[in-house]
C-alpha cells in the first residue's frame, strides 16, 4: 500500500500544471533562451561550452524545484487540511508516509532534469558519452536529496500560507547565489565563497565536473551530504514536534483554502 | 506483544466481562495542561449499536475519538476496541474513523483515493461497493478537489467504509453541510449500520441524533452527563407541553382553571393561550375532553431534545 500511496503522490504531481510550468517548462525555456544568447561563444580552454554549462545549471534548477515543491508546500497544505491526520488514522505508519513523500519528491525531480538534458541533446547539439550522461543525470538526481529533505522540514515547520513563498524564496536565492543564473566564476569573490557552501552550486558542480570529464570533487559530495544531514535533522525535529497545536493549524488551513496565495502552492 | 494482547482477550472472555463490547473505555482521562479534556470516562458500546456522542464544543468528543484511534494517548485508564489496543485495531481494520475536518488527498480521483483505502486494510470491501454505499457510483473518475461539500463528506465516508471496519467512528461528519447533503450522508451511514456493524458518531445536531442513533451518550466538560435512548434523554427535560386557546373573558383567564387541578403539571397563561408543562400529556388531554372548558386549537408538543441538551450540559 505504501507503493500505491507513493504512486498517487507522483501522479498528482505530474497532473499539476504548476509543477509542469515551474519545474519542467521553465528550466527548459530558460535553457533555450540563455543557451541561444550566451552559448555561442568559444569557451576558454578548460571551460565548458555555454550550451553544456547552462544545460547543467538548468537541469539542477529544475531538479531542485521538483524535489522542493513536491514536499514543502504540499505537506504544509495537507497538515492544514487535515489529510495527514486522516492518514494517521489509517494503518499506514507515519514513517511510511514520510518515506513515500521523500521518494515522490525525488521521483518528480527526475523528469525535470532529464528533459533539460534531452533538450540540450536534441536542440543544442550537446554531445556526451553515454556513461557521462548517466553519471551526470544520476549525480544531479541523487544530489537533489537535500532539497527534498529541506521541503519536508519546511512542510512540517510552517503553515500552508508560508510554505510556498518560503520554498520559492529559498529556491530563488539559492539558485542566484549558487551560480545557476550567472556562472560562479563571474561572481565577485565574496559571493564565490558563499556559493562554495551552497547545495545549489554543489549540485550544479557535480554536473559540470562530470560533463568536463572529471569526477565530482570531494567538496561537492561533502557539502551536499552535510546539507542533507542538516535538513534531515531539521525535518525529523519538525516532524516530531508535538501535535498539540494541530487544532490551530487546522483552522488556519480551512481559511487558506480560499486564498489565492495558497491555491498557487497546492 | 501479540501474545500479550491475545492473552488479554482470552482473559476478558474468561471473566465474561462484556465480550460483545465493541468499545470499552475504563477510567479514561486526558489532560492538556490545566484543561481536562476527558475526565475519568467509563463507556461500553455494544457490537452492532449505533451510538451518538452528543455534546457542545469542548465536551471531549474528538479527544475520545482520538483515543479510540490511538492518535491521542490517555493519561490514565484503559481503551479497548474489540478487545484490542486501539492501534492494533486500526491496523487490522477493526476500527476506522472519519476525523473531524479531515481533508482528502488533493489531486487524485475518488477512485484512486478509495483504492488507497482498499489496499491499506486487510479485509476491505470492494471499492465499487464502498462507492455505492456512499452514493458515489459513477463519480470514481472525478478529482476530489472538484466535489461538492456533500460529495466530499461522502467520499470521506467511502474511505472509511472501504476498510470494512467492525467499528466505524464519524466525528461531526455533517458539519457545514446543507439539509440535502446531510440527508444523503445519513442514508449512507444507515446503510452501513444495517449490516450489523457498530457506528459511533459525534455531533451537535440534535435532530440527527433522534433519527440515526439508538443510544445517546451526552458529554459535557469531559464527562458523561446522560446516557440512554433518544426518547429517554428527551424525557429528562421534564415532559411535554399541552397548548390550547381559551377564548374566555378576562375574568376567566385569571381563574387558575380548577378543571385542571387534578392533573400533574405547571399551568401558565399567556393571553388566550394556555400552556401546561406536564410529564403526562395524555392525562391532561383526557381531562380537557371531559371538562366543560371551551378550548380550541389544542396541540401537544413533545419534550424537546434541545431542552434536555441545554439542561444536561449546563450550557
Amino acid at each position: 500500500m505504501t507503493r500505491y500511496y507513493f504512486r498517487l503522490e507522483c501522479l498528482r504531481m505530474l497532473r499539476d500544471p504548476r509543477y509542469l510550468a515551474l519545474a519542467v517548462i521553465a528550466p527548459i525555456g530558460f535553457y533555450l533562451l540563455f543557451a541561444t544568447l550566451f552559448g555561442g561563444k568559444q569557451p576558454a580552454s578548460g571551460q565548458l561550452p555555454g550550451t553544456i554549462e547552462i544545460m547543467v545549471a538548468m537541469a539542477a534548477y529544475g531538479a531542485m524545484w521538483g524535489a522542493l515543491s513536491a514536499t514543502g508546500p504540499r505537506i504544509a497544505h495537507e497538515r492544514g487540511s487535515g489529510w495527514l491526520e486522516q492518514l494517521r488514522a489509517m494503518p499506514l505508519t507515519g514513517r511510511q508516509v514520510l518515506a513515500a513523500k521523500l521518494a515522490a519528491g525525488m521521483a518528480v525531480a527526475l523528469p525535470a532534469l532529464v528533459l533539460v538534458c534531452a533538450t540540450g541533446a536534441a536542440v543544442k547539439g550537446v554531445r556526451l558519452d553515454a556513461a557521462q550522461w548517466l553519471a551526470l543525470i544520476g549525480a544531479i538526481w541523487l544530489g537533489s536529496l537535500p532539497f527534498a529533505l529541506m521541503g519536508i522540514a519546511i512542510g512540517y515547520a510552517v503553515g500552508s500560507e508560508t510554505a510556498f513563498p518560503l520554498c520559492y524564496a529559498v529556491y530563488m536565492a539559492m539558485s542566484a547565489m549558487g551560480g545557476l543564473w550567472v556562472p560562479p566564476s563571474q561572481l565577485p569573490s565574496s559571493f564565490q565563497h558563499v556559493a562554495d557552501a551552497l547545495p545549489s552550486y554543489r549540485l550544479a558542480d557535480l554536473g559540470w565536473q562530470i560533463a568536463g570529464g572529471h569526477t565530482p570533487t570531494a567538496a561537492d559530495v561533502v557539502v551536499l551530504a552535510a546539507w542533507a544531514l542538516g535538513f534531515g535533522a531539521l525535518a525529523t525535529l519538525a516532524y516530531m514536534r508535538p501535535r498539540r497545536t494541530q487544532k490551530s493549524t487546522t483552522s488556519a488551513g480551512a481559511v487558506s483554502k480560499t486564498s489565492p496565495a495558497v491555491s498557487a502552492s497546492a | 506483544m501479540k501474545t500479550v494482547l491475545d492473552r488479554a482477550a482470552v482473559a476478558a472472555e474468561v471473566s465474561g466481562h462484556e465480550v460483545g463490547a465493541a468499545i470499552r473505555l475504563c477510567g479514561v482521562t486526558k489532560r492538556y495542561g490545566d484543561l481536562t479534556a476527558v475526565d475519568d470516562l467509563n463507556l461500553e458500546i455494544a457490537t452492532g449499536s449505533t451510538v451518538a456522542l452528543l455534546g457542545p464544543n469542548g465536551a471531549g468528543k474528538s479527544t475520545t475519538v482520538g483515543m479510540l484511534m490511538g492518535l491521542v494517548r490517555p493519561d490514565a485508564g484503559e481503551t479497548l476496541v474489540g478487545g484490542r489496543a486501539p492501534r492494533a485495531a486500526v491496523s487490522s481494520g477493526g476500527i476506522a474513523a472519519m476525523l473531524q475536518d479531515c481533508g482528502l488527498m488533493p489531486g487524485v480521483t475518488i477512485g484512486e483515493l478509495i483504492e488507497l483505502g482498499r489496499r491499506s486494510y486487510p479485509r476491505p470491501l470492494p471499492a465499487g461497493e464502498a462507492l455505492e454505499l456512499a452514493g458515489l457510483s459513477g463519480l470514481a473518475k472525478r478529482r476530489v478537489d472538484r466535489l461538492s461539500g456533500g460529495q466530499v463528506q461522502r467520499a470521506k465516508f467511502a474511505l472509511v467504509a472501504v476498510a470494512n471496519p467492525e467499528v466505524m467512528l464519524l466525528d461531526e461528519p455533517t458539519r457545514a453541510l446543507d439539509v440535502q447533503g446531510r440527508r444523503e450522508f445519513w442514508t449512507a451511514m444507515r446503510a452501513y449500520a444495517a449490516t450489523g456493524r457498530t457506528v459511533v458518531f459525534a455531533t451537535h445536531y440534535l435532530d440527527e441524533v433522534e433519527e440515526n442513533a439508538d443510544r445517546v451518550v451526552m458529554m459535557a466538560r469531559g464527562r458523561i452527563v446522560a446516557d440512554g435512548t433518544p426518547a429517554a434523554i428527551r424525557a429528562k427535560s421534564g415532559g411535554a407541553t399541552v397548548r390550547f386557546r381559551l377564548p374566555l373573558t378576562q375574568a376567566a383567564a385569571n381563574d387558575p382553571l380548577p378543571q385542571l387541578a387534578a392533573v400533574r403539571g405547571v399551568v401558565s397563561i399567556d393571553g388566550e393561550w394556555v400552556n401546561v408543562l406536564t410529564p403526562d400529556s395524555d392525562a391532561v388531554v383526557r381531562t380537557l375532553t371531559h371538562s366543560d372548558l371551551p378550548w380550541q386549537d389544542l396541540s401537544v408538543l413533545p419534550p424537546s431534545l434541545d431542552d434536555s441538551f441545554l439542561q444536561l450540559t449546563g450550557e
